[in-house]
């Protein structure tokens, strides 16, 4: 096991260098001037823009601005983003935990109910649960974002004024602006917990229910997709034949030797599921005014914000290759054949 | 029996959706009753009264934080109140000489900075010469440095053309007076004053690396770049809140009481500028009692129509004019507005719009009617040119474009001699995220355009308001809205940055008539009211003439708020909210 992650590990820098030199020539496209920009740290350098083209080599051959570049992002330089008015490296760290938080509870609660879901519909073939479940996934598919998170905003805020939009109400925002708060992770809920505050923690769940709701709705649908289908073939194997055929109690079959092996292909959607999560809440984000990277990417995007941008293709891709070695793990940890080949 | 069981679960549900409601109604407590938040699309720009020239920057600096020598009186814009000075300057009380040249300025005793400092007259005068000096490009510098030193920039195209001598000539400290010598006489002195006399203290400023008031330093620190200085997200002013934070990735600015305030320290302890640019969160905000005071746009008023608690106060003449705007030198470099940046019928070349027939064209697409009618649900006027409805000059008669596509086409078959309309064009116009009418304007540009020829393309694109200003203050902008708000109330405050060659619109667009910069020279050294009238007429004729904007509509203004917010008064010139008599009740 240890020498297959080792394996996996050894890998992630060709990956790496990969995911950077696909990056950087889709930056090729743009103007010498464009591209100045992600060398740019600090607002005084925007009049020096022929000044950084020569001086990082942009107009010399490609590789040589390839190892400039790379060198610049491996000390943490990402240039600088117009859209936040700071360093894209500090922009990062200002919004990825807010985007982190929401998308962890998201992903736990897709997990569990995809999961548990499709396994029921599975077993409970055409039944009335497989018949929501299919209800459910059809209309989580098919309603656009934003007016299923609008409508949940409009009954839960809007007419019962339980779950506010925001990341905290007035009075807990303004008890972490003040010095009596420490911020150790950037999660809210985390950080409160931490701080011994039970009251900013429940104020922080209660604005992070209707995002992770409207994420969980959309991304459930297709894991209990997947699962049911992946559990469906499962139950037709010949060896649950064999363990129902020994006596084996049903919950034992289902969750002991039929949903185990089914939980292969749910593993690489699930690991795909969480980056996308990271990277593609923007619309929640927006309408529940939850500030997170999703609102500053789309705003970053829609503004051409070069840096920024980049900055954000670099994370994502490093996070989706962390994400497929985690999954990688995953396999092995439960089917064994995989980390015997 | 499980299907039973959903269903029951169901009809609870719908009954409790029924039953329960958790809005704030009419007579309900004000929630948070010490705090005022409001919720804007827009988000500040610079926090540097010598910078920003926005209303979103605006509604922070001025009264909020930074205080000026003299203010409005209420929603009086004829009638001024000391402030900062102890006295308004009058001919009567002496203290403006008898050729208008002189204004003197005496100086409150005893008003304490938010640092804690002392304000002085020397602090005042450092902040006359830092607003008029720092002068950035697209900046605020013109409306003290045209009365006062006889020019409306330090800067010519290719140096700094004011010297130190001159500006401090201008301004100076007599005991405990600052005095002001004007360059000639000029009748709206007193109303620039009673909204651009920022104060901030010397030793602060250039304590944190801002100018230190020293004659040889002041031109490192002309033009600068937005954030270069310490000011643009720090403040130190007198007014009766102090910024305790701009969280610009929370997109939320709180500022606090000042309880040290020279007069009664103000009702609230605490107020909230946060951005969120989706308009159904901003009203669900309003209802549950969450936002005081929210923007909302005209197509949307319908929206908060009825809501109870809330009020919607309406029927406010603005001076305020919404106009479409052409860019005759577009930076094209690493400009994705432009398509191919050339005329192949994939994009526009950077002096698209430097052809007359053209703009016209655009004149004669534009759909006034319908812009008014969707925009503004009928409630605004099509001005005839900058010199809008209540501006002395206004000129009811002078004509105006309206939609008439046969023209419209006529014009764009002579441009780019007569070759525009079989090769066709492709640009991207642009707006600021949230704002709904402008929204509507692009819409109408593109459906009327395109309308004319299929070879015609607009496409739209919306950016974020500080990055949609700097975008176009970089020469970016391609046919932009964008609209203007009163800095004081006079015609030279439209002719100027609409006409004149160092104005707002023509420094972004590189418009030039030096016949126009002539007549507003003239017509802001003009003391007779009649002369001075005609003056503007003909401006307006130039405008109609050059076209070098589209002046779309005067919108009469309205505000959405809870009804449990008193004391607050509509003022044309403030960019948005004094808060210092509101209370909550």
């Amino acid at each position: 096991m240890t020498g297959f992650v080792v394996r996996r590990l050894l890998l992630l820098p060709l990956v790496g260098l990969g995911v950077t030199a696909l990056i950087f020539l889709l930056l090729q496209f743009l103007t010498p001037a464009m591209r100045a920009s992600l060398y740019i740290h600090d607002p005084k350098q925007l009049n020096a823009l022929p000044d950084l083209i020569r001086k990082y080599h942009l107009d010399q051959p490609v590789y040589v601005q390839y190892w400039d570049w790379v060198v610049q992002v491996a000390h943490g330089d990402l240039g600088w983003s117009e859209t936040a008015r700071e360093p894209v490296a500090t922009a990062i760290r200002g919004y990825f935990p807010a985007t982190f938080e929401l998308s962890m509870y998201a992903f736990a609660c897709i997990l569990t109910l995809g999961i548990w879901f499709g396994t029921q519909a599975a077993v409970h073939k055409d039944q009335i649960l497989d018949h929501v479940s299919r209800f459910t996934s059809i209309s989580g598919a098919s309603l656009p974002t934003f007016v299923w998170a609008l409508l949940l905003l409009m009954i839960f805020y809007g007419h019962f004024g339980w779950f506010p939009p925001g990341r905290l109400s007035l009075n807990a925002d303004l008890f972490v602006r003040s010095g009596a708060f420490r911020p150790y992770t950037g999660l809210m809920t985390v950080d409160a917990l931490l701080n011994g505050q039970w009251w900013l923690f429940w104020d922080a769940v209660r604005h992070l229910i209707l995002p992770v709701a409207t994420l969980t709705y959309f991304q459930t649908a297709v894991l209990v997709r997947i699962t049911r289908s992946s559990m469906l073939e499962t139950l037709r194997t010949d060896y649950v034949r064999t363990a129902r055929a020994k006596g084996l109690a049903e919950h034992a079959v289902i969750d002991r030797h039929a949903r185990r092996n089914a939980l292969i292909p749910v593993i690489t959607l699930a690991s795909l599921l969480f980056v996308g999560l990271l990277s593609g809440v923007a619309i929640t984000e927006t309408i529940f005014t939850y500030p997170g990277i999703g609102q500053w990417g789309l705003n970053a995007s829609q503004q051409l914000d070069i840096p920024a941008v980049t900055g954000f293709a670099l994370i994502f891709a490093g996070l989706l290759v962390i994400g497929n070695l985690c999954a990688d793990v995953m396999y092995a940890v439960i089917d064994p054949r995989i980390r015997l080949q | 029996m499980k299907v039973r069981g959903i269903a029951l679960m169901l009809v609870l549900m719908v009954g409790v959706l029924a039953l329960g409601t958790g809005a704030r109604g009419a007579g309900a407590p004000a929630k948070n009753p010490d705090t005022f938040v409001s919720l804007r699309y827009a988000d500040p720009e610079s926090l540097d009264p010598a910078y920003a020239y926005d209303t979103a920057s605006e509604e922070i600096i001025y009264p909020n934080v930074y205080e000026t020598l003299i203010g409005y009186d209420g929603s009086v814009l004829s009638r001024y109140r000391p402030v900062l000075a102890t006295e308004v300057p009058s001919v009567a009380n002496g203290l403006i000489s008898k050729d208008g040249l002189t204004y003197t300025f005496p100086i409150r005793k005893g008003v304490h900075f938010h640092d804690g400092s002392v304000m002085t007259p020397d602090d005042v005068r450092y902040s006359m010469l830092r607003f008029m000096l720092q002068d950035r490009d697209g900046g605020p510098s013109w409306l003290l440095l045209t009365p006062l030193l006889g020019r409306d920039s330090t800067r010519d195209k290719t140096s700094i053309v004011v010297t130190y001598a001159q500006a401090a000539q201008a301004v100076q400290v007599q005991g405990d007076n600052v005095v002001f010598h004007l360059a000639h006489p000029y009748g709206a002195f007193l109303s620039i004053m009673a909204a651009w006399s920022f104060v901030m203290p010397k030793a602060w400023a250039a304590a944190h690396g801002d100018w230190d008031g020293a004659a040889g330093t002041w031109q490192k620190f002309n033009n600068p770049k937005l954030q270069d200085r310490y000011a643009f997200d720090h403040m130190d002013g007198t007014g009766p809140f102090k910024l305790q934070q701009w969280d610009r990735q929370g997109k939320e600015l709180i500022l606090v009481r000042n309880d040290q305030y020279w007069r009664k320290p103000a009702a609230l302890a605490r107020v909230i500028i946060r951005s969120v640019s989706e308009f159904t969160t901003r009203r669900l905000q309003l209802q549950q009692g969450d936002a005081d005071l929210i923007a909302v746009d005209r197509p949307d008023q319908d929206k908060v129509q009825g809501m109870a608690g809330v009020e919607i106060r309406d029927g406010f003449p603005t001076l305020v004019l919404q106009a479409l705007h052409f860019n005759f030198k577009i930076d094209t470099n690493g400009n994705p507005d432009v398509g191919s940046g050339k005329l192949d019928g994939n994009g526009i070349p950077a002096d698209f719009f430097s052809d007359v027939h053209v703009r016209r064209g655009f004149a004669y697409a534009f759909d006034y009617a319908t812009f008014i009618r969707d925009g503004f649900k009928g409630k605004a006027d099509q001005p005839n040119g900058p010199i809008i409805n209540g501006l002395l000059g206004y000129d009811s008669t002078a004509p105006k474009y309206t939609h008439d596509p046969a023209k419209a086409a006529a014009e764009f078959k002579e441009a780019w001699g007569g070759k525009l309309w079989d090769t066709g064009f492709k640009f991207t116009t642009t707006y600021n995220t949230g704002n709904t009418v402008r929204q509507i304007g692009a819409e109408i540009i593109k459906d009327s355009i395109e309308g004319l020829n299929p070879k015609f393309k607009v496409d739209i694109r919306n950016l974020q308001w500080s990055s949609f200003l700097q975008n176009t203050n970089a020469h970016k902008g391609t046919l932009y809205a964008l609209g203007w708000a009163v800095d004081y109330p006079d015609p030279d405050d439209f002719a100027q940055p609409f006409l004149a060659s160092n104005g707002d619109y023509p420094k972004r667009n590189s418009y030039s008539n030096p016949q126009a910069d002539l007549l507003v020279k003239q017509a802001a050294e003009q003391t007779d009211a009649a002369k001075r009238a005609a003056l503007y007429k003909q401006l307006t004729k130039i405008a109609y003439t050059d076209v070098p904007s589209l002046y779309v509509a005067q919108p009469v203004a309205f505000f959405v708020m809870r009804s449990w917010v008193h004391g607050w008064y509509y003022n044309a010139v403030l960019g948005g909210v004094d808060y210092y008599p509101i209370s909550k009740q």
